[in-house]
């Protein structure tokens, strides 16, 4: 078995947005999620020489999080009886309403479809991962953070055809990739 | 012989319309060529579901990315903490 090394100078470019992406579902909360990371970040530096290289990079770097993150919770939760928990049978107004209406919605989200959303989400930053570094970049600021097609031009200095060029090949790869790992 | 010209378009052309109309840039005419060429096409009509497909997906995981500006910050911070090392 290979012995994974560490190596602090790679770890923004790549693994910042799956580590966003796993903060973010569990926070909700962007900035509170960019600082739980820096810690992370900090503490991964601090602690590399406990790191064996039995894990990957990301599984530790993760483990680390998820740390940091129940850190938050704990620390939030003994902050307790700001917030209450009203139930309500009947106020002004909903008054005269079924009970119904108050049932939750059988089409709102469970806590499965949050979850398999989740997965997706994870299986498409790997397969992002295997695009050359331009190529995913510029599909991300394109198809997930929606930039307009001339504003991604004038960052990388490029003209619309080269652009959806690498459009066209970073989808044809993620499709395939998807496609193995997802279906 | 123009209209024809016009109309038919070859499989480049449609996945390069495919693309635009995954982003809604596509135009009426660019759609309109797309299709026509997709009923005759298996190839790019494969493609054009796969594609459609992976949109939906996309759109349906709802990632969440950090900006550039976040990872700046980030790299900084871990350049400083190294050099203080």
């Amino acid at each position: 078995m290979s012995i994974n090394k560490i190596d602090p100078n790679k770890w923004v470019d790549k693994y910042s947005d799956y580590l966003f992406n796993y903060t973010i579902v569990r926070v909700n909360d962007r900035e509170l999620a960019h600082d739980l990371i820096s810690e992370t970040f900090l503490a991964g530096l601090k602690s590399m020489k406990n790191f064996k290289g039995e894990a990957t990079e990301r599984t530790w770097l993760i483990s680390i999080l998820k740390r940091k993150i129940i850190d938050y919770y704990r620390k939030s939760n003994s902050r307790k009886g700001r917030a209450e928990i009203k139930i309500q049978y009947s106020d002004d107004s909903n008054e005269g309403d079924w009970l119904e209406e108050n049932a939750p919605d059988v089409l709102d989200k469970t806590a499965e479809d949050v979850m398999e959303n989740e997965e997706l989400g994870v299986a498409i930053l790997d397969c992002m991962q295997q695009l050359p570094e331009k190529q995913a970049k510029i599909f991300k600021m394109k198809t997930i953070d929606g930039f307009d097609t001339e504003a991604i031009c004038n960052e990388f200095n490029i003209t619309p055809s080269n652009l959806w060029v690498i459009i066209h090949r970073a989808r044809t790869t993620l499709a395939q990739c998807l496609e193995k790992n997802w279906f | 012989m123009s209209y024809k010209k016009a109309l038919l378009i070859d499989c480049s052309e449609a996945a390069f319309c495919c693309d635009k109309a995954q982003y809604k840039e596509a135009s009426v005419a660019d759609k309109l060529k797309m299709l026509l060429h997709l009923v005759y096409c298996k190839k790019c009509k494969n493609y054009s579901e796969k594609n459609t497909k992976l949109t939906k997906l996309i759109n349906q995981s709802e990632i969440k990315t950090c900006t550039e500006k976040e990872k700046k910050a980030w790299k900084e911070k871990i350049e400083k903490e190294i050099s203080n090392q």
